[in-house]
């Protein structure tokens, strides 16, 4: 099963499409969190999604808004959505019932 | 940025593989962090890097087998090297004629130089970009493994009590002592420096060796343990007090074995591909 931060970067690059590469995911990322998305964990968590077959990534072109370097493009795979898939419904089986999973949260 | 924090994330960034570099400057430059946040980032990611380096069983073996098993015989050899240059010499007034004596020591430096690069290269193959701290762990034990072994076994006095010797006093002359053996001021600590440094720096790029330069280190390395255990057969006893018992070759030959595993490693990783470990395919990616 996904770890939680490695659910959240397959969400971001998924939602970014042709779009996904590491500067932009950890954008997604802090932006649906609203938390920082430290670089270290980015890059680590891509490499052993890509180890499980769940991403595969390449070099994509560089562009002078980035110094002339290139972006590491990311697209997720078949598996990657598979898992992710599980990781969910996991979720909101396990959210069934509680308070805040509903509208009725109560506020002491 | 300032361009002083580019080059500050510049230099940190050539911890990383070439490619990650590239990559991780161009997110900095696109997001336009700051030099402080920017600085922090990289430096988590070296440090995940590192300790990623350490989960393969390769750093491992290099920290154990090369810098401390094939280091602590090394340091024997350089601390041979530099007490028989200093106290002997040539024409050292025993039975051995000054010809003698200088190929002897002519034989115990080239032992140095090849044992230092044959360690370096296998450091720099197995521990990758973790070569730094293995390759330092190598220098040190190499270079003081011995005032260590002088002091453990009590032959320096770092602090005598029957003195009136400040601690301060015996302080200073402990680092005195500590950094005389720590820096490369002798011939031999040279002879040993620049070898498994190159060697270090060839293994990172190269990784294995070619099969006729690895039979070739093989041959040297054979050679070497064959000559200094026969030449410490005749060197030793005509320098050494006649009541000291005669050391059998079959202990003199140990440290050069000891010292010589490093060639070992380069031969195994050559060997044909149906006798060879299953884990060794598995060799890391060239770094270009």
């Amino acid at each position: 099963m996904l770890g939680e931060f490695e659910y959240l970067l397959l969400s971001a690059a998924a939602r970014l499409g042709e779009g996904a590469y590491g500067a932009a995911i950890r954008r997604e990322i802090e932006g649906a969190t609203k938390r920082r998305c430290a670089v270290g964990a980015l890059y680590t968590t891509l490499d052993r999604l890509e180890a499980k077959g769940l991403v595969t990534t390449w070099m994509g072109d560089a562009t002078p808004q980035r110094g002339g370097r290139p972006k590491r493009m990311v697209r997720v795979t078949g598996a990657g959505i598979q898992e992710a898939k599980a990781f969910f419904r996991a979720v909101s089986r396990a959210s069934r019932g509680v308070s805040w999973a509903t509208d009725r949260v109560r506020v002491s | 940025m300032t361009r002083f924090g580019w080059w500050l994330l510049s230099v940190l960034a050539h911890a990383l593989e070439p490619a990650e570099r590239d990559v991780v400057l161009g997110d900095f430059a696109e997001s336009g962090e700051g030099v402080g946040a920017a600085t922090r980032h990289l430096l988590g990611l070296i440090v995940r890097r590192q300790t990623g380096l350490w989960w393969s069983w390769r750093p491992w073996l290099a920290l154990f087998g090369v810098s401390w098993v094939a280091g602590l015989s090394l340091s024997r050899i350089v601390f041979r090297l530099n007490v028989d240059l200093f106290k002997y010499g040539a024409a050292y007034a025993t039975s051995l004629t000054a010809r003698q004596e200088v190929a002897f020591l002519l034989c115990l430096a080239g032992a140095v130089a090849v044992w230092s690069w044959t360690g370096g290269f296998v450091l720099g193959s197995l521990s990758g970009r973790a070569v730094w701290l293995t390759w330092s762990v190598f220098y040190f034990v190499v270079l003081d493994s011995a005032f260590a072994r002088f002091v453990l076994m009590g032959n320096i006095v770092l602090r005598n009590p029957h003195t009136h010797e400040t601690p301060l006093d015996s302080l200073r002359g402990t680092l005195g002592l500590l950094m005389a053996t720590t820096l490369p001021l002798s011939v031999a600590a040279l002879l040993f420096l620049f070898p498994a440094l190159f060697g270090a720096l060839l293994g990172v790029r190269r990784r294995i060796l070619t099969v006729p330069h690895a039979c070739l280190i093989g041959s040297v390395n054979a050679a070497l343990t064959i000559l200094m255990t026969w030449s410490t057969g005749w060197y030793d006893p005509a320098h050494l007090p006649a009541r000291w018992p005669a050391v059998p070759w079959s202990t003199r030959v140990l440290p050069f074995l000891l010292a010589s595993l490093p060639a070992v490693y380069l031969l195994a990783c050559r060997l044909p591909k149906g006798s060879r470990p299953k884990d060794q395919d598995a060799a890391p990616p060239l770094v270009s």
